[in-house]
């Protein structure tokens, strides 16, 4: 019955918490441009991304291991530093990108801009980090952030072309700005898989000591979820596409991003894209920033509970203390969180092989996984995405320059 | 690692430093005059907030104007530089004007302004179309 | 034993199943005529750092003497002391005496509990 209780509730925060600021921005920005020829990057993202979570909780079902825990066992102190620099950098950014949607949630509804959100929000973040715990987080944010599921209404509401739809799934080459197509690819892949959310949930399923009992229980999670939660980011690129690309508006900004709920949901639509982006900004925000805090804690050896109180954890307290107060720091400097979302979203593409890598070593470790190790599919699918994601990465950064 | 952080940093900063084209100046503009119409339109049924409304026109006005003035120094020979300049400042005075309607709540003399942004908006995907065809 | 698989890097356990830290090197004894043979497990900053390079190492003694709990050189945990070698590695004493939790305490002491809220439940 628990672990019922359980598969139910993994699949509820798998769904509230997909959509944060990067899945959002990317697949509107796609939508407005490009219609549906974009979904088939969410697809294969989303594919890569359930690999992962399944992998990652099965580690720690099996060894009773986190990600993070095994990699600097496994691999030493100075290659494990070099991943915490470049993950952790790229993570910093996503943070900021986070915090920032929470700001422009706000700012629209209040019309005060987002700069004069940034601390106030970062201290409410810090503040849940530092009295709350882990299931209050993680069950409350994205209860919450199940008003997400407004756009999959709105989706169908505005009654797509379903044979568009699906003919999207696989890859086409647009007409138009190649350079950009590829720079919205690389972003939206670096938005559906982002290596924090591996770290994030084999951390929980360290906490609530998983067994291999487990395993059938976390591939249902991790199928379920975030098949759920892809689904709902390629309803956020049909309403782009179907409301404000028939009218040429691209999604420069926000307060435009904002527009495209109205269409198919007049009286509410603006309201629930705000809370939309303020819940699952936040949901975002806070898993970011225990990622990192865990990353360095399991690192080097700290106790990082979030059930315990700040004192019984301090040095894990004081780097997501840290790191949550520093995030604000650009956000009240007016940095503009688009811009930040896109490049954070882009250079996860490009930062994805150090991360997933000497993920998919341990994966097919005997020591760590006995006869749980990866099949030959697990191993294909994510090395060929991973692959795809950082040559693409390498080649269309460059032409976002040259192509604008 | 020292040469990723090179290499990233070059890019970011030549993202941050690499002029559009004037299509792409063309398909700004004609996007920030359509956010005008579909903000206007939402406004008027009472679906957004009067601040976030007169500041997205507000926005739309400023942005009209920055990238106007940089498309005009590189206009396809072909386009009457002066009728579009004179298009584009009408199409920003009727955005402003929404905007004062919008703060001074009056939805009766808002719409003579918004109906005047839809012939804009068509007057704008013209020049665009024009521009595109001209490259 | 394959001391690198099996020893460095490992979470550390005292009797009590507290967590200590992760070892972070080992000091062994060579001997003229006799084998090469573990002394002590190291557990510390400076050790940990000196693996990328001996220049962070004296970085991060120097870092030490400025603030932080005051202790001079890593701690040792006599090789005599482990208990068993398995998922983590168990030992035979009592983690606050060893000075492995020096910092974590630090910290909870001269940051954590200064902040509203940070304090432990004891004190209240």
């Amino acid at each position: 019955m628990k672990k019922i209780l359980q598969l139910a509730l993994g699949i509820i925060t798998s769904v509230g918490g997909f959509l944060e600021v990067g899945s959002v921005t990317t697949a509107a920005q796609a939508g407005a441009l490009f219609g549906y020829r974009l979904l088939w990057s969410i697809l294969l993202g989303t594919l890569c991304l359930i690999f992962l979570v399944e992998m990652s909780g099965r580690l720690a079902a099996v060894s009773k291991h986190t990600v993070v825990d095994a990699m600097r066992e496994r691999f030493g102190f100075p290659f494990f530093f070099i991943v915490l620099v470049g993950i952790v950098l790229v993570a910093f950014m996503v943070l900021v990108a986070e915090l920032g949607g929470i700001g422009f949630g706000i700012q629209i509804l209040t019309g005060v801009g987002f700069p004069w959100w940034a601390v106030p929000v970062s201290l409410l973040v810090w503040l849940l980090m530092w009295k709350g715990t882990f299931s209050l987080i993680e069950n409350g944010a994205s209860l919450l952030g199940l008003v997400t599921l407004s756009f999959l209404v709105a989706a169908l509401r505005l009654h797509p072309d379903w044979s568009g739809v699906t003919s999207a799934f696989l890859p086409s080459m647009p007409s138009g700005d190649k350079a950009k197509y590829g720079f919205l690819t690389v972003s939206i892949l670096g938005a559906s898989i982002s290596p924090y959310l591996m770290y994030f949930y084999s951390s929980g399923a360290v906490e609530d000591e998983w067994d291999r009992t487990y395993i059938p229980i976390n591939r249902f999670i991790a199928g379920f979820g975030m098949i759920f939660g892809g689904v709902l980011s390629m309803a956020v690129l049909v309403v782009s596409a179907l409301a404000l690309q028939p009218k040429g508006i691209q999604v420069d900004t926000f307060p435009q991003a904002a527009l495209m709920m109205t269409t198919a949901l007049p009286r509410w639509g603006f309201y629930l894209f705000a809370f939309s982006m303020i819940f699952a900004c936040f949901g975002a925000a806070l898993e970011v920033s225990l990622a990192i805090a865990y990353f360095f804690s399991q690192g080097f050896g700290w106790s990082w509970s979030e059930d315990l109180e700040p004192s019984k954890n301090s040095r894990f307290a004081f780097i997501y203390t840290v790191i949550i107060l520093l995030a604000a720091i650009p956000l009240v400097f007016g940095i503009d969180p688009i811009k930040v979302t896109m490049m954070s979203m882009a250079l996860t593409s490009f930062t994805l092989p150090l991360a997933i890598v000497p993920f998919l070593l341990l994966m097919n470790d005997p020591i760590y996984l006995g006869k749980y190790r990866n099949g030959w599919i697990s191993n294909s699918v994510v090395s060929i995405v991973v692959v795809i994601s950082f040559v693409l990465a390498l080649i269309s950064i460059p032409l976002e320059i040259m192509g604008g | 690692m020292r040469t990723k952080g090179f290499f990233v940093l070059t890019v970011l900063l030549a993202i941050a430093c690499k002029p559009p084209t004037p299509a792409e100046q063309m398909d700004t503009i004609v996007s920030w005059v359509s956010t005008a119409r579909m903000v206007g339109d939402a406004w008027l049924r009472h679906t957004t907030p009067d601040k976030y409304t007169s500041q997205t026109l507000q926005q739309a006005d400023q942005m009209l104007l920055q990238t106007g003035s940089e498309l005009l120094k590189s206009l396809p020979p072909a386009i009457d530089s002066a009728a579009f300049d004179r298009a584009l400042t009408s199409t920003r005075f009727n955005i402003s004007e929404m905007s004062r309607f919008v703060e001074a709540k009056d939805a009766s003399r808002f719409r003579q302004p918004w109906d005047s942004v839809l012939i804009y908006m068509k007057v704008m995907k013209d020049y665009s179309d024009k521009v595109e065809s001209s490259r | 034993m394959n001391l690198v698989r099996d020893v460095l890097d490992k979470k550390l356990i005292d009797r009590e199943e507290c967590e200590m830290g992760r070892v972070s090197g080992l000091l062994m004894h060579v001997g003229e005529t006799s084998q090469p043979r573990i002394t002590h497990i190291l557990i510390g900053g400076p050790t940990l750092w000196s693996r990328i390079h001996p220049v962070f190492g004296r970085m991060s003694a120097a870092l030490a003497k400025l603030w932080g709990p005051s202790r001079t050189g890593a701690v040792r945990i006599p090789w005599s002391r482990v208990e068993t070698v398995g998922r983590e590695v168990k030992l035979d004493v009592e983690a606050k005496e060893t000075g492995a939790l020096d910092w974590e305490i630090w910290f909870a002491k001269h940051v954590i509990e200064r902040i509203p809220g940070g304090g432990s439940e004891e004190e209240e």
